[in-house]
């Protein structure tokens, strides 16, 4: 026969301080040994209340997180055997997880592909350092020293910077042009 | 390991060979002139109209307004025009100082720029050349003291020769190719 206990997030929610019913004892008792027993490796049974297959699931989320986590007595000192025995020359059996160093030396592909990278990297500078070109680009042709430009400035016209700046800028403008690659 | 090298050997051959030639030159436009150069040049033209036609109008002051505005503008830092259209501004508000009867103001702007000239050029030695005006603007001021106007016409004529003498060693510079 159904109860409310029976549809535990549906059902309605118990007051904080009520007592807990004979029924919700029994239910907790009997997810408690569950979460212990797939806690310790054991598989869950597979007629299992969607419900409580989502409360072992969180269970074993929580569980995990705070990392206290540790394999079983039995599998850990299989490890431990195994690595002492391929320290000291031996060989592990097939069904061993530990992986001898000597195995992980081999494992060369990482090792080659940052070879090939630095290798291109390499390729790439020495052929912009070999690269020249075959005959100079000429360079935009440097502007005149005003110097060059004005000439001797007169006394009469020592005051007439008016139109000196009109013949510095023309001369500017004109090798700024150049350099931009336009005809004026 | 010898595979390496033999990439390393492809990829420099593949790169070389397809390559295309540079056929353009990549340099920005400031490797010779630069816009920088050519905005300052520009407000420093539109600065000299204005204080043409403010002396045309007779507006002296803010012609010297005007003139004076150059002497602030900002140009590339290292540019050799900055130097020279700051001198070549000093010289005309000197000119126009002393039309004003400021000589003093007059002589402390070519001092000025005297100074912070870092090489010689046809500017200083219009400077020098304006600086001579000076002094003999001083001399006629000072017509009550003969020993002050012997002192300012020897001034006078010694800013003329620094003058002439920047503008020889500068045509003989420019005559042999410098």
């Amino acid at each position: 026969m159904a109860t409310d206990d029976d549809d535990i997030l549906t059902g309605p929610v118990p007051a904080p301080e009520a007592e807990a019913s004979p029924s919700e004892r029994m239910r907790a008792k009997a997810f408690a040994e569950l979460v212990d027993k797939t806690l310790a490796g054991r598989t869950p049974p597979p007629a299992l209340s969607a419900d409580d297959r989502a409360l072992l699931e969180v269970a074993t989320v929580i569980r995990a997180a705070s990392g206290n986590v540790e394999l079983p007595a039995a599998k850990r000192s299989a490890l431990v055997e195994d690595a002492l025995r391929q320290a000291i020359g031996g060989t592990a059996p097939a069904t061993s997880g530990v992986v001898p160093i000597s195995r992980a030396r081999r494992r060369w592909v990482p090792w080659a592909i940052s070879g090939a990278s630095t290798a291109v990297a390499v390729a790439a500078v020495l052929v912009l350092w070999l690269r020249t070109p075959s005959s100079p680009t000429p360079l935009p042709p440097q502007a005149r020293s005003l110097d060059a430009l004005i000439g001797p400035i007169d006394r009469e016209h020592a005051a007439d910077a008016a139109s000196r700046i009109d013949t510095i800028f023309a001369d500017r403008l004109d090798s700024y042009r150049e350099s931009l690659g336009r005809a004026p | 390991m010898k595979y390496l090298v033999l990439l390393l050997v492809i990829s420099i051959a593949a790169c070389k060979g397809d390559s295309p030639k540079p056929t353009t030159h990549t340099a920005e436009p400031t490797e010779a002139v630069g816009k920088d150069l050519m905005i300052a040049l520009s407000k420093a033209k539109n600065f000299h109209h204005k204080a043409r036609v403010y002396m045309s109008d007779g507006k002296t002051a803010e012609a010297i307004a005007a003139v004076r505005e150059i002497l602030s503008l900002q140009f590339p830092a290292g540019a050799p025009e900055a130097e020279d259209v700051r001198n070549d501004a000093r010289a005309l508000l000197a000119k126009l100082l002393v039309g004003q009867g400021q000589v003093e103001e007059a002589m402390r702007i070519v001092q000025e720029g005297l100074a912070q000239s870092q090489r010689e050029s046809f500017f200083v030695a219009n400077l020098y050349t304006v600086k001579g005006e000076i002094h003999e603007a001083r001399a006629a001021q000072l017509a009550s003291d003969p020993q002050k106007v012997v002192e300012e016409k020897h001034a006078a004529i010694e800013a003329y020769d620094k003058s002439n003498a920047i503008d020889e060693k500068l045509q003989q510079e420019l005559m042999r190719g410098k």
